[in-house]
């Protein structure tokens, strides 16, 4: 009897399974020891050892005695909740429950932030399909820049679930790492002088129930009028808003929150690991999605940072935006605010940028869905 | 230039131009509700 019949995982086992199993690993270190993303870092990182291991169970396998598949778990977890898109549709629900608009309400022109911030998405695209991508793919890579894990998930098991793995652990991944991401750029894209300027705004408005209420029904019904696409990413988020805002469901906002939020996001995150197997990983492919990843996050802070330098053009003294602030329509919150308000802080450190860059930062969240609505609507029509 | 490339390059147009439009509706939905909605010190506390 060969090492084949009495241990069939160490015959099978490649180089490939072992770079993965080391990568899980290290995906799992990153998560524990630095806290970059634990959530889904930790979840992906053990998943990715789960399915490295040849012939795991976790996996739909091959039953050599008989020739029938019998199905992994993670399959069906994958067929169920990624497929179905069900999995990041219920996380929009508990973030929706998350999000306070009212820093929007009182600084709502700060929501074009949440647009211009939106640039690195297509102009990856692009450059994707440069590299030879087709436009299905080029467009599962440019939503990294959306800084929004359910958006990317939605768009890539659309449109190229072989990709799946390597776009949520780029997405996940420069999330964490936006601290590290904007500061140069938005230093490299601003002098010190604006970055020295001061915002005043309405930051003691009081926000009506009423209006709060009223917000995200209807943002619904626009944004299912403009592009039914959408809505199931807009509508579910904006769900869960309301689930927050009406007043009569606390507890069904706190189970969002925190229980709904934590048991799919245990789930999403192992699941998603079943597409990161060594044939499908171990790629010049996904070497070059990380690097674009990288590129969408850049260009967004660009986006962002260049459209406030642009408005300024246009406005008075003393009624400036500071630049930085800009760098906040990304979606990834709170992180980007309070990396945004810190870099202000050490310029000047009477300098309270919070409030402003917490308003685009919100702007961002919605931004970055709009941009997966307009993807989802617009690439089917040419692919 | 290829196809795709030149398609890229239409959605990208397209896109920038859509979020902008999408997110200028909502800055003037948002100035009507709270036009429309203010904020009442006397009711918000009943």
């Amino acid at each position: 009897m060969g090492l084949e019949q009495l241990m069939p995982a160490i015959a099978g086992m490649t180089w490939q399974h072992l770079i993965m199993i080391a990568i899980g690993g290290i995906l799992i270190y990153l998560a524990i020891a630095k806290n970059y993303e634990p959530t889904l870092l930790l979840p992906m990182g053990f998943g990715a050892i789960l399915v490295n291991i040849p012939l795991s169970s976790a996996l739909t396998q091959i039953d050599p005695a008989t020739g029938q598949a019998v199905e992994g778990v993670l399959n069906v977890f994958f067929e169920a909740g990624i497929a179905t898109e069900i999995f990041p549709l219920l996380i929009f629900i508990a973030i929706g429950a998350m999000i306070d608009f009212s820093p929007l309400f009182r600084n709502p022109s700060l929501l074009l932030f949440g647009a211009a911030a939106q640039f690195g998405i297509f102009l990856t695209m692009v450059l994707a399909s440069i590299l030879g991508y087709d436009l299905r793919e080029a467009a599962s890579i440019g939503i990294i820049g959306a800084a929004d894990g359910p958006t990317s998930i939605v768009v890539a098991s659309r449109f190229a679930p072989n990709l799946l793995g390597p776009i949520s652990v780029a997405a996940y991944s420069y999330m964490a790492l936006v601290p590290i991401i904007q500061p140069p750029v938005i230093r490299l894209l601003t002098s010190r002088k604006e970055r020295l300027i001061r915002m005043t705004g309405n930051n003691n408005k009081k926000i009506s129930k009423k209006a709060l209420i009223a917000f995200p029904i209807v943002v619904t019904v626009v944004a299912g009028i403009i592009a039914p696409s959408s809505l199931a990413l807009i509508g579910f988020l904006m769900f869960g808003n309301l689930v927050r805002e009406c007043g009569v469901l606390n507890k069904l906002s706190l189970s969002a929150q925190n229980e709904l939020a934590s048991l799919v996001t245990l789930l999403l995150g192992i699941t998603i690991a079943s597409t990161m197997t060594a044939e499908r990983f171990i790629r010049l492919d996904t070497l070059i999605i990380i690097a674009l990843g990288l590129f969408a996050f850049v260009f967004d802070t660009f986006g962002g940072v260049i459209f406030a330098k642009l408005l300024n053009l246009f406005r008075k003294e003393g009624n400036k935006i500071n630049p930085m602030v800009g760098a906040c329509g990304i979606s990834a919150f709170p992180m980007s605010a309070r990396v945004i308000h810190q870099m202000g802080q050490k310029e000047d450190p009477y300098n309270y940028l919070l409030m402003p860059a917490i308003s685009a930062n919100v702007g961002g969240q919605i931004g970055s869905v709009v941009a997966g609505g307009i993807i989802l609507t617009l690439v089917p029509l040419f692919a | 230039m290829t196809s795709t490339i030149e398609v890229a390059l239409f959605i990208a147009g397209i896109g920038m131009a859509g979020i902008f439009v999408f997110m200028a509706v909502f800055y003037l939905l948002i100035l009507a509700l709270d036009k429309y909605l203010p904020h009442e010190e006397k009711m918000e506390e009943e």
